[in-house]
């Protein structure tokens, strides 16, 4: 851990390389021991599991060590690929990725847009503090709250159906294939607008005032302005946070799926992850679902770097690193 | 702010601001009306809820069902130990996510480079569940409390959001003390984390919010009744579909009014989210805040 190359400039120059080197230690080792608790905690719970990525190219049961077990290669992929579960999971896991980030990208910033434009401090507070709200509970408990407002028995959707007229049967939204990747969709929109909203809302304070005025002047009304003025101002923001949505594209929402999915949508839902708590935890098959695993990973490294890499192209501001 | 100018309102910019009107009323029913909704049917009589609809305020106000849900001892067994765990794992999280931070904002630390990366890479690639659950099961963690606040000892997200704060206090503040002899320890604990306190308490929101709201962890790891999380009794009880029967499991019926399972199911929501927006409501500040913070790249 403290593995530490010679120090350069640390030091009187006159004094030889091995005594600098004491010096230098003997100030700073109290910063290196301060980073034992963080890098232990990094090697065991993130790299030490990353060596456990190889039961994917074995034949791993479960018992006993992984390095013992047999080394299979490609195998698990090969059968992964072939087993008609986890093509239907993999396209269901790509279907409602970018379905979220086609709807559920644009809408904090037509949020934000909306909040920025209230001229009442106090109704502005409200609701800034309104849209994080939903973000701050748990999915278990947002699953509940959806239940309440969806039950096709008491729901509050039913009654405000009735109370326009409706008289037919209202369909259980929270069991109905057809509707249910909207309603995945819909939920997540709910849930996860409102943090980017601020970070939104911040990049547009950052705006320079005069530009509006300089706008104003020229005759644009508040549309043009927003276009031109506006949404030019943020397009860093947005960019950067475009490059982390496209590299969680492989990561569909397991929290969210995991709460809200049952067995009568399970065929429009099942994601990557849902398979491979299903096949590795349930049923046991360790390789198989360890090989999806690693498949969602390995190409959801890709997808950063590649996003990063275009996003910079575009902008030398934006990007990730 | 691109506003239209009041004094020369066309038809068009009232338009606007009508079209907007509706758009900010529509986003605050749409965020707070849900819980709101579950709170009220909760303190509604079961009989006076069971036909539903919109609920502006309790119908025949009752606390039947927070009575019957409270007595069991397992509803607080399930809160006790998400308490435990959100206390427990902030605190962890904290001291691990401070002591890393300020080392790695120093720029006089040889090999920081190598530890950023380290630590930066595991933010772009994750091994999985099952290495995780495995490593998990070898360390012999499956079935403690442990396991609730050592896997989360440390977010690299927010490592590293502190760190860009650390990095901004000036650095002959530090050299000044060290003038005087103060070890690094002394430097972090009398002069960095003083001025640091609003992104201390910003993040530990962080953690908090993240410790008390994550489930899966008592879903993989954990199978012992003892150890139950609130957020998996929660998820146990909202998916119960036997009617009484299973009511029944909740907690005594007897002596007690008639009790819908929509009723335990709101009261139950109702009790786990109530906390949630209390404390947030307190502390929003901090929570916008830390967003921004966030948002600052380095």
């Amino acid at each position: 851990m403290t593995r530490i190359t010679a120090p350069k400039g640390v030091g009187s120059m006159s004094r030889p390389t091995g005594k600098k080197w004491l010096a230098y230690l003997k100030s700073h080792w109290l910063l290196y021991a301060m980073l034992i608790p963080g890098i232990v905690y990094i090697i065991f719970f993130k790299y030490i599991p990353m060596y456990g990525v190889t039961i994917a190219f074995r034949n791993y049961n479960g018992i006993g060590d992984i390095s013992s077990a047999p080394w299979v290669g490609w195998a698990n992929f090969a059968r992964l690929f072939s087993t008609r579960a986890f093509k239907r999971a993999l396209t269901n896991n790509i279907v409602i990725s970018v379905e979220k980030l086609i709807f559920g990208f644009p809408s904090p910033i037509i949020l934000a847009l909306i909040i920025d434009s209230i001229r009442r401090k106090r109704i502005k507070k409200v609701v800034q503090t309104a849209v994080i709200l939903p973000n701050l509970i748990s999915w278990v408990v947002l699953y509940g709250v959806l239940y309440a407002i969806l039950s096709p028995s008491t729901g509050v959707v039913k009654a405000l159906l009735e109370a326009f007229g409706y008289q037919g049967t209202i369909p259980n939204l929270l069991a109905q294939k057809s509707s249910f990747r909207a309603l995945i969709v819909i939920s997540h929109i709910w849930q996860a607008s409102g943090t980017a909203t601020v970070v939104y809302l911040a990049a547009i304070m950052g705006v320079d005032q005069e530009l509006y005025d300089a706008a104003a002047i020229d005759g644009a009304g508040y549309w043009r302005q927003l276009w031109h003025v506006t949404l030019s101002g943020i397009r860093t923001t947005v960019a950067t946070l475009f490059v982390i949505r496209v590299g969680d594209l492989m990561f569909a929402g397991f929290d969210q799926i995991f709460a809200i999915s049952n067995d009568a949508v399970i065929t429009v839902c099942d994601i990557i992850d849902t398979y491979v708590y299903r096949i590795g935890l349930t049923q046991r098959s360790f390789s198989l679902a360890t090989a999806a695993g690693l498949f969602q990973s390995a190409t959801g490294l890709v997808l950063v770097l590649i996003t990063n890499r275009i996003a910079k192209k575009m902008d030398p501001d934006s990007g990730l690193f | 702010m691109g506003i239209v100018n009041p004094k020369h309102k066309t038809i068009g910019d009232r338009l606007t601001n009508v079209f907007l009107g509706c758009c900010v009323i529509f986003i605050i029913i749409v965020c707070i009306y849900p819980f709101w909704h579950v709170i009220m049917y909760s303190l509604s009589d079961s009989r006076a809820a069971m036909s539903g609809g919109v609920f502006l305020l309790p119908r025949s106000f009752t606390l039947d069902s927070y009575s019957m849900l409270m007595s069991t001892q397992r509803i607080f067994n399930a809160m006790w130990n998400s308490i435990k765990k959100t206390l427990v794992g902030t605190s962890l999280a904290m001291v691990v996510t401070v002591l890393t931070a300020y080392p790695l904002s120093r720029g006089d630390l040889k090999g920081r480079r190598f530890f950023l990366l380290m630590i930066y890479f595991t933010m772009l690639f994750s091994s999985g569940i099952i290495p995780t659950y495995i490593q998990i099961k070898n360390l012999g963690l499956l079935d403690t409390f442990w396991v609730y606040v050592f896997p989360g000892a440390m977010s690299a997200y927010n490592m590293f959001v502190l760190r860009n704060f650390f990095a901004t206090i000036p650095d002959s503040l530090s050299e000044s003390a060290t003038l005087d002899e103060a070890n690094p320890l002394q430097i972090l604990t009398r002069i960095v984390l003083p001025l640091s306190k609003a992104a201390l308490a910003t993040i530990a929101l962080y953690y908090v919010n993240s410790f008390w709201n994550s489930y899966m962890d008592g879903v993989l790891y954990v199978t012992s009744t003892r150890l139950e999380l609130l957020q998996v009794y929660v998820r146990m009880l909202i998916s119960l579909t036997g009617s009484l029967a299973a009511v029944g499991e909740v907690g005594d019926l007897s002596g007690r009014g008639v009790i819908t399972e929509d009723s335990i199911k709101m009261t139950v929501i109702a009790i786990s989210v109530i906390p949630v927006i209390l404390f947030y409501l307190f502390l929003q500040k901090y929570f916008q805040k830390g967003v921004t913070v966030g948002a600052v790249k380095g």
